[in-house]
């Protein structure tokens, strides 16, 4: 009697332990997830195609530094930027920099005339219907991430850069 | 260490610690209650089940969360803290992608920013309001739990002879000396009370008649109820068992819904107003809304799904006309007619190509805004795309951009090769667009080859443009179906607990001498009704008042 009643008291006060943590885990974890992403959030996952049609995903560059830039051809300073971002591409690739630059669901030609206008080396990937930009939250065009290596946002830049604002970032990225 | 309680009763029986009657005769066991005032029959005077007398920790744990002034407590708490959430409006009450951190101290100021920077912006799903229903739960669990097994023992076994304390201390009391036989005066009123719908239990010539025991269930069934409720709230966290976002649908497209499996075409969008004449005088002249519907089609992706290198494979599973209050439902997904645009959208266009030198046509050809295939060879000729802007226009340089990625003013630049024209290819500007042609002089720009070839559209069924978005709202709460079931038992629970009394009537005769006592949870008229009635067919009349022995009676 006594027994299988220790036995009950144990069951429930496990189940709370497991329910209840779970959901106040969750609410929690949902506190930081929510709203705009900033400095030490996770950068929400994404897999698209390169223009040689292969897929990229942002896990495959665990462990590397990584500036991912969202740009469209019809938005001056990303059209500034871009060449920008290869020199620096160039500088810092040896040190294990990656650059994706997501394209803001524009047509194959007009993506295809551009790059090969610039002739940019590092991925430009192309997001569909605008998926990637929405679970990035962009508001404004160009926005930069640049993620550490730990995996986590280091920093966000809205707008433009100059390409020694590019330098001094990437620098301070490269670092962590 | 405590001494251990002496509770066994005179009678025999070995009762639990914590113990006020006991558990078979019923005589109080506190020995310093002398008094002859009404006993306190909560539980029927059982132990509860956690009443130790060397609790450990876990039964510390257990003990606090068995209080149910620690339940009312949290309770009042849950309420509240709740009241904070209704001041200023939720985080999820706004549909746009807003920033919580600059909208609270706009529009409030200082006390909005407090009010932000104390989390009461998302109140409901802080893990300190979850954690609070947390607790409730587990306290009606456990609360429930150590009460209904030892209340459903005691009124499982109960004795029927019960000491004459307890029968006298009850509430309702009669005592009478009777005349005649005793076991025969018993039969008499153990049939009648049978006919006033008791269960009757005979021991001699004492007994315990029972009306009405459900009842007692009632409030547990509520509180599993609640339990259920709350667990439903809570698995609303669970991924993918609640959504509420919003989708932009242009007429014609089909497009994904973020987090989910499916897919919704919008086939057409139409808003229909009131005509003047149907509005009253002080509205005429308004646009007042008489129809918003959509023809949705839902599909369900069924190979290929997230593959950014492959079109997904769509399987249709619903369709319907979406209308105000009437959704779109598959499978717990619901889609709302939530919001339109009418700014009209080019997607295609399917022209002809010109020779102008001979007059002949050729095509038409499909030339969509996006997309479109590289290459049109149309007779002799062959059209290469060069480059397509959505929103043409020349820049600083003079060279030509686009200035956005919708198809406000879509632009084609192509190669033509034929006929007449340089064997390299000669380029070509061409506006879809009729405001576009004239604005940038498309003929000025195309000089010399603008004599030889021309793109046109011939009439408006060559062009196929959305009139319309549609704004759908998309909710999806897989929880729902089990808040109503645990709504349900709640109100099961309560209806059985407050519309049925459960009225016992105990009593035993010896030597002549009558004593009865009855008890029931609530409507002490009606037990007293009762006993008087059946009391008055065996032939004791006594007025219904007199039986009443005080005691704060209901």
């Amino acid at each position: 009697m006594g027994k299988s009643r220790k036995t009950v008291q144990i069951v429930i006060l496990l189940a709370v332990l497991l329910i209840g943590g779970y959901a106040i885990g969750t609410a929690l974890f949902a506190d930081n997830d929510k709203g705009p992403l900033g400095a030490g959030s996770e950068p929400p996952p994404f897999k698209l195609a390169d223009l040689d049609g292969n897929l990229r995903e942002l896990s495959d560059y665990e462990g590397k530094p990584v500036v991912v830039n969202f740009w469209g051809t019809f938005c001056p300073p990303c059209v500034k930027e871009m060449p920008e971002f290869e020199r620096q591409y160039e500088k810092w690739k040896d040190q294990g920099l990656v650059i994706l630059a997501i394209n803001l669901s524009e047509d194959t030609l007009t993506v295809n005339n551009f790059v090969r206008r610039f002739e940019l080396q590092y991925p430009i990937l192309r997001d569909v219907n605008r998926k990637t930009e929405r679970s990035y939250g962009l508001k404004s065009y160009p926005t930069t991430f640049f993620i550490g290596r730990d995996g986590k946002i280091a920093e966000i830049k809205v707008g433009g850069m100059t390409e020694a604002e590019i330098d001094e970032r990437v620098e301070r990225l490269l670092k962590t | 260490m405590s001494l251990v309680e002496n509770t066994k009763c005179e009678c025999g029986h070995q009762n639990a610690v914590g113990t006020v009657l006991c558990e078979s005769c019923g005589k109080p066991l506190d020995k310093n209650d002398q008094s002859d005032m009404p006993l306190e029959m909560r539980y029927d005077g059982v132990a509860r089940r956690s009443q130790k007398t060397n609790p450990n920790v876990i039964d510390r744990v257990w003990n606090f969360f068995s209080s149910v002034k620690i339940a009312i407590y949290l309770i009042v708490l849950t309420f509240l803290t709740a009241m904070l959430g209704t001041i200023y409006p939720q985080e999820n009450t706004f549909v746009n992608n807003f920033d919580p951190s600059v909208y609270y101290e706009e529009t409030y100021g200082l006390p909005g920013k407090i009010y932000y920077l104390l989390g009461l912006t998302h109140t409901y799903e802080s893990w300190w309001f979850i954690g609070l229903l947390v607790m409730i739960g587990t306290s009606l669990v456990i609360c429930s739990l150590d009460r209904v097994l030892p209340l459903y023992r005691a009124l499982n076994k109960q004795q029927i002879r019960k000491h004459h304390q307890f029968i006298l201390r009850q509430k309702t009391v009669f005592k009478r000396r009777i005349e005649g036989e005793e076991t025969k005066w018993a039969d008499g009123f153990a049939a009648q009370l049978k006919r006033q719908g008791y269960r009757i239990h005979r021991d001699g010539t004492a007994l315990l008649a029972e009306k009405n025991r459900f009842s007692r269930w009632g409030p547990y069934i509520n509180h599993i109820g609640l339990i259920l409720f709350l667990l439903a709230v809570l698995a609303r966290s669970i991924p993918s068992w609640q959504l509420d976002t919003y989708i932009t649908v242009p007429d014609g497209d089909t497009v994904q819904i973020a987090d989910t499996n499916y897919y919704v075409k919008n086939e057409k969008f139409t808003v229909e107003y009131y005509k003047d004449e149907e509005l009253p005088d002080k509205l005429k002249g308004t646009a007042r809304a008489k129809l918003f519907e959509t023809k949705a089609v839902l599909y369900e992706c069924v190979s290929s799904c997230g593959d950014p290198l492959k079109e997904p494979e769509l399987k249709e599973v619903k369709r319907h006309d979406i209308v105000v209050n009437e959704p779109l439902k598959y499978k717990g997904l619901k889609l709302y007619q939530f919001d339109f645009d009418t700014t009209p959208r080019l997607n295609e266009v399917r022209p002809v190509l010109v020779d102008k030198q001979t007059g002949d046509t050729y095509g038409p050809f499909d030339l969509p805004m996006k997309d479109s295939a590289p290459q049109h060879k149309l007779g002799p000729f062959t059209l290469d795309l060069y480059a397509n802007y959505m929103e043409f226009s020349i820049d600083e340089n003079g060279e030509p951009v686009t200035l956005s990625r919708d198809p406000v003013a879509p632009a084609f630049i192509f190669t033509v090769k034929g006929p007449g024209l340089d064997p390299a290819g000669e380029p070509y500007l061409y506006f879809p667009m009729q405001k576009d042609k004239v604005k940038f002089s498309q003929d000025a720009i195309n000089a010399a080859i603008a004599d030889k070839i021309e793109i046109r559209v011939d009439g408006m069924e060559n062009v196929d443009f959305s009139e319309a978005s549609t704004y759908l709202n998309v909710r999806m709460d897989r929880a729902l179906p089990y808040v109503w079931i645990g709504a349900a038992f709640s109100m099961l629970g309560l209806l059985m607990g407050s519309y049925w009394q459960h009225r016992r009537i105990w009593l035993r005769i010896d030597q002549g001498e009558l004593a009865l006592g009855a008890h029931t949870n609530k409507n002490w008229y009606g037990m007293r009704s009762d006993v008087a009635k059946a009391l008055g067919k065996t032939g004791i009349a006594v007025d219904p008042k007199s039986l009443d022995n005080g005691g704060n009676n209901a």
